[in-house]
């Protein structure tokens, strides 16, 4: 056994770096996401499931208006709206992806975040950064910028790749034709705030499984039945249903941007912008106050 | 420096921690002991904010933990060699939580180095054993290079070698000046290592003393006498101070009397005693004697085949363990 | 101290040890009720199902008074049979809760750690994939019949305001609400062989509900495609399952046995391959 009387003063420590910062948090943040294979391979699965989808949209409808043009003018009649709603059709290309991408992206945005607790490592995080909402915040800025890359970016391939599938029954459009540009950057968009709101879903439960249950039940499950069922009920349950944050946020992508009775693209964002905003303060605030 | 003053913790009905108050000094290894669920995991908690206490506060180097600036420069903490995300490499882990304070690439290298998990750390900390989690949790408390370290049970897993390698480290850096407030069960370590120690049990303190005073305070003296008449040597000495257990038919241990005045009784019947050693009692030996009543959590004894008979008289049973 | 070495002593054992099925299946019951996911998930699917069924039903009262309300072009069927659909209108949330259990039940023994202890204890694997199996299928069976009658029950009073209500002699009624609960119990088989294939939860829901859900809002985008798409679509899991508790067979689609050898032909594939996986690989 050693016995000290005094101690001996604490000798110059190598001491590099002046502590916390938010930058450093994020870089923390953003190593933490991309050395993780399983992340980064599934990111990619995403990028080639969403465009692989748009190219199959594409090539669905040159098909239909193909079909269209070699049937009788009866047919032709039946099938209705013409060239104009297939044009219509096209202009969403690019970003029909979405419908997957989404899907994936709220799961893994709740496993990001949820799999902190599950694995232990919130604790690591939380004893190198204790005001925690630093370490939360910018774990949800990285997520959603990687969401907004990937969703803007898959969008943009697929337009390159639609292009010529549709040129061939003058389907085609320029990106600056108008709502080109705002759908494909949109597609980008409504991940992010797809994450955004899985990671404060995934914050509050603190679990992997419930957190995905829930997230693909509040923007797959719930919509659809209120759109199928529910909308008998009562007049302003179609109207509410609205400002679904899927719902809403759809509006960012869709042709033509203005149509009766629903949200334009910008009221649209602002919904879903809130809707994950909102989200986000509540699951920060808990996680501040309650032990890890 | 840590302090705690009038720490509690409680959830619902049940107090994890009640009203402790003690202060880690710098410059000394000061050990935290206490039965399993007594509070040590809770206290140590508490000390780096992962939980909220009920009542009262605990302060690092002044300030409470979340306040510091560059807390892992002021605390390094091993509570839990399993925080970790099993899928990423040591190396990774490293880098993510040095990243948040701006400390080096090489200052990680270092601390791996200095842990011993240079040939392993790129691999996935998922497959690592027992005793490489451990390292990889003590290099995480020393990434900081910090002026305070807490260590909840840091030999567990850990080989020979590695156990030295803690107890080396816990008195440098203590011998540095820094505080080192470690919790442990092996009280073997405990008494080699420590120079302060707590004792906490259901969550109240129970002891807070140097070593030698918690030792000491088991103040009977113990000697082994081997001979071949126990039983005279026993009617010799026998008076209300002093007790005896038959450890072997040929061997006495003799509390409360002296060796000198043990020797002097068997000369005067003429009893041939040949083995005559005082008996110092362990850091565990007190340890269990502090904290009988407080154990939480009692295993039952397993039936032995042949267990010794204890001497008829036998009362006080100082070493534990030995009857069921 | 002790002198002699102990005499050799007798193996001790407290019953006669060996391995059953029925015991497996045993072990597998007491998994399932003491986790409280469980229990929680079984309320809440049964309480939402219960719940949604209400709603269908008091919306249907209000097409009925209110045609105009609904979707245009009419409802393509009177609305006492599209009442008789009612009890079973909770399915796709049911679907969602039972797969998510299903696939947690396994995942999380794989993510505790908790699979070791099991194939320790019963080493040969198989038996203790099968039970439960079993125990979760019968367990959403049990949820999906007793959601499906008490939406009955809890719809009668609502649709007799509008002379809608029915007993449960009605035409493929009872066949309805008995298989609300097998497609529950199917897919919980498809979800525990695909837990057990991927051995994440995580990874399991996504795959199972994008095989529910997302799949078919896809062959719906693709159906100008080609033919064979209409036609591959009903043999997706979710059109088997509308075709299973359908109480009137829709023109183009199969009727409730093929829907149900559909969807047992899905469970049964998955799990066989999860058999064989579980048994070769290292868990």
């Amino acid at each position: 056994m050693s016995i000290q009387t005094a101690p001996t003063p604490a000798p110059a420590r190598s001491r590099d770096g002046s502590g916390l910062s938010f930058g450093r948090i994020l870089r923390s943040e953003w190593i933490k996401v991309t050395t993780v294979p399983s992340t980064v391979i599934l990111l990619a699965i995403t990028l080639v499931v969403m465009v692989g989808l748009s190219t199959l949209y594409a090539w669905q409808l040159a098909v239909s208006v193909g079909f269209m043009a070699d049937a009788s003018p009866e047919m032709q009649a039946q099938m209705g709206g013409g060239m104009e709603m297939f044009r219509e059709q096209a202009l969403m290309a690019p970003a029909s992806g979405y419908i997957f991408g989404q899907l994936l992206i709220a799961s893994l945005a709740v496993v990001l975040i949820a799999s902190e607790w599950g694995t232990g490592m919130i604790r690591s995080t939380m004893v190198a950064v204790p005001t925690r909402i630093p370490a939360l915040l910018a774990k949800n800025l990285i997520i959603a910028l990687i969401a907004f890359i990937l969703g803007a970016g898959a969008a943009f391939i697929s337009y390159f790749i639609a292009q010529p599938i549709l040129s061939s029954e003058g389907l085609d459009f320029a990106l600056t034709d108008d709502g080109v540009l705002r759908s494909i950057l949109n597609t980008g968009t409504y991940l992010a705030f797809i994450a955004v709101i899985s990671m404060a879903i995934g914050t509050l439960l603190r679990n992997t499984a419930g957190g995905v249950v829930t997230a693909i039940g509040l923007f797959f499950v719930f919509p659809v039945i209120i759109v199928n069922i529910i909308q008998g009920l009562a007049d302003w349950i179609p109207d509410a249903a609205r400002f679904l944050p899927t719902n809403a946020g759809d509006r960012m992508l869709m042709f033509p941007a203005e149509a009766a009775g629903q949200l334009s693209p910008l009221e649209g964002g602002l919904v879903m912008a809130a809707w994950a905003v909102a989200l986000l303060i509540i699951s920060l605030l808990v996680a501040k106050r309650r032990d890890v | 420096m840590i302090e705690a003053q009038s720490l509690s913790k409680r959830y619902g009905a049940k107090t994890a921690v009640d009203n402790v108050s003690f202060t880690v000094q710098p410059g000394k290894v000061t050990g935290f002991l206490g039965p399993n669920g007594a509070g040590k995991s809770t206290t140590m908690r508490m000390i780096v904010g992962l939980d909220r206490p009920t009542d009262g506060a605990v302060t690092v180097n002044g300030k409470p933990y979340p306040r510091h600036k560059a807390p892992l420069h002021e605390v390094g903490a091993l509570l839990d060699a399993k925080a970790v995300h099993t899928k990423r490499s040591a190396y990774n882990h490293l880098r993510a939580l040095a990243a948040t304070h701006g400390i080096s690439n090489k200052r990680v290298n270092d601390v791996i180095e200095l842990t011993g998990l240079g040939p392993v750390a790129k691999r996935r900390v998922g497959g690592f054993s027992l005793g490489m989690g451990q390292r990889l949790g003590i290099a995480v408390a020393l990434l900081g290079d910090p002026q305070t370290l807490i260590f909840d049970e840091p030999v567990n897993g850990l080989d020979p070698e590695g156990v030295l390698w803690v107890r080396n480290l816990a008195k440098g850096l203590a011998a540095e000046g820094r505080t080192v407030f470690l919790s442990s069960h092996l009280m073997s370590e405990m008494a080699v290592t420590a120079d302060h120690l707590i004792v906490i049990g259901r969550g109240r303190i129970i002891a807070d003393a140097p070593i030698t005073e918690i030792i000491a305070g088991q103040d009977k003296i113990r000697t082994l006498v081997r001979t071949d008449q126990p039983e005279e040597l026993r009617r010799e000495l026998e008076n209300r101070e002093t007790t005896f257990t038959q450890l072997e038919p040929d061997l006495l241990e003799i509390t409360g009397r002296d060796p000198r005045s043990i020797a002097e009784a068997a000369l005067a019947r003429q009893i041939l005693i040949y083995e005559l050693t005082p008996r110092q009692s362990s850091l565990e030996e007190a340890y269990m004697e502090l904290t009988r009543d407080q154990v939480e959590y009692q295993s039952q004894a397993i039936d032995q085949p042949e267990a010794p008979v204890p001497a008829a008289e036998a009362t006080l049973i100082s070493g534990g363990g030995k009857s069921a | 101290m002790s002198t002699a070495a102990p005499a050799a002593q007798e193996p001790r054992s407290s019953g006669a040890g060996r391995v059953t099925f029925a015991r497996v299946l045993r072990s597998e019951m007491i998994k399932t009720a003491t986790v409280p996911s469980t229990v929680i998930l079984l309320a809440v699917s049964f309480a939402v199902m219960v719940g949604l069924g209400a709603l269908v039903a008091w919306g249907t009262v209000q097409l009925v008074n209110d045609p105009a309300a609904g979707p245009p072009g009419g409802l393509g069927a009177s609305a006492q049979s599209l009442a008789y659909d009612i009890p079973a209108s909770g399915l796709p949330f049911g679907q969602l809760l039972i797969a998510a259990l299903a696939v947690v039940l396994i995942g999380s023994e794989y993510t505790t750690g908790m699979i070791r202890s099991t194939m320790v204890a019963v080493p040969t694997r198989t038996p203790a994939l099968l039970a439960k199996t079993l125990v979760t299928a019968v367990i959403s069976f049990i949820l999906g019949v007793l959601a499906a009658f008490a939406t009955y029950l809890a719809a009668q009073p609502i649709l007799s305001g509008s002379d809608l209500d029915f007993g449960l002699d009605a035409d493929g009624v009872l066949p309805s609400i008995i298989n609300t609960g097998t497609v529950l119990a199917l897919i919980a088989v498809m979800g525990v062989a695909i837990g057990a294939l991927l051995r994440s939860t995580a990874g399991g829901v996504v795959t199972l509900v994008g095989a529910l859900f997302v799949l078919p809002i896809i062959t719906g985008l693709l159906s100008g495609l080609a033919d064979w798409v209409v036609d591959a679509e009903r043999f997706l899991p979710s059109s088997a399952s509308a075709a299973l508790v359908a109480t009137r067979v829709q023109p183009e689609a199969f009727n409730q046995a093929e829907g149900g050898l559909i969807l047992a032909g899905w469970a049964v594939v998955l799990l066989a391959a999860a058999v064989v996986v579980i048994k070769k690989r290292d868990v």
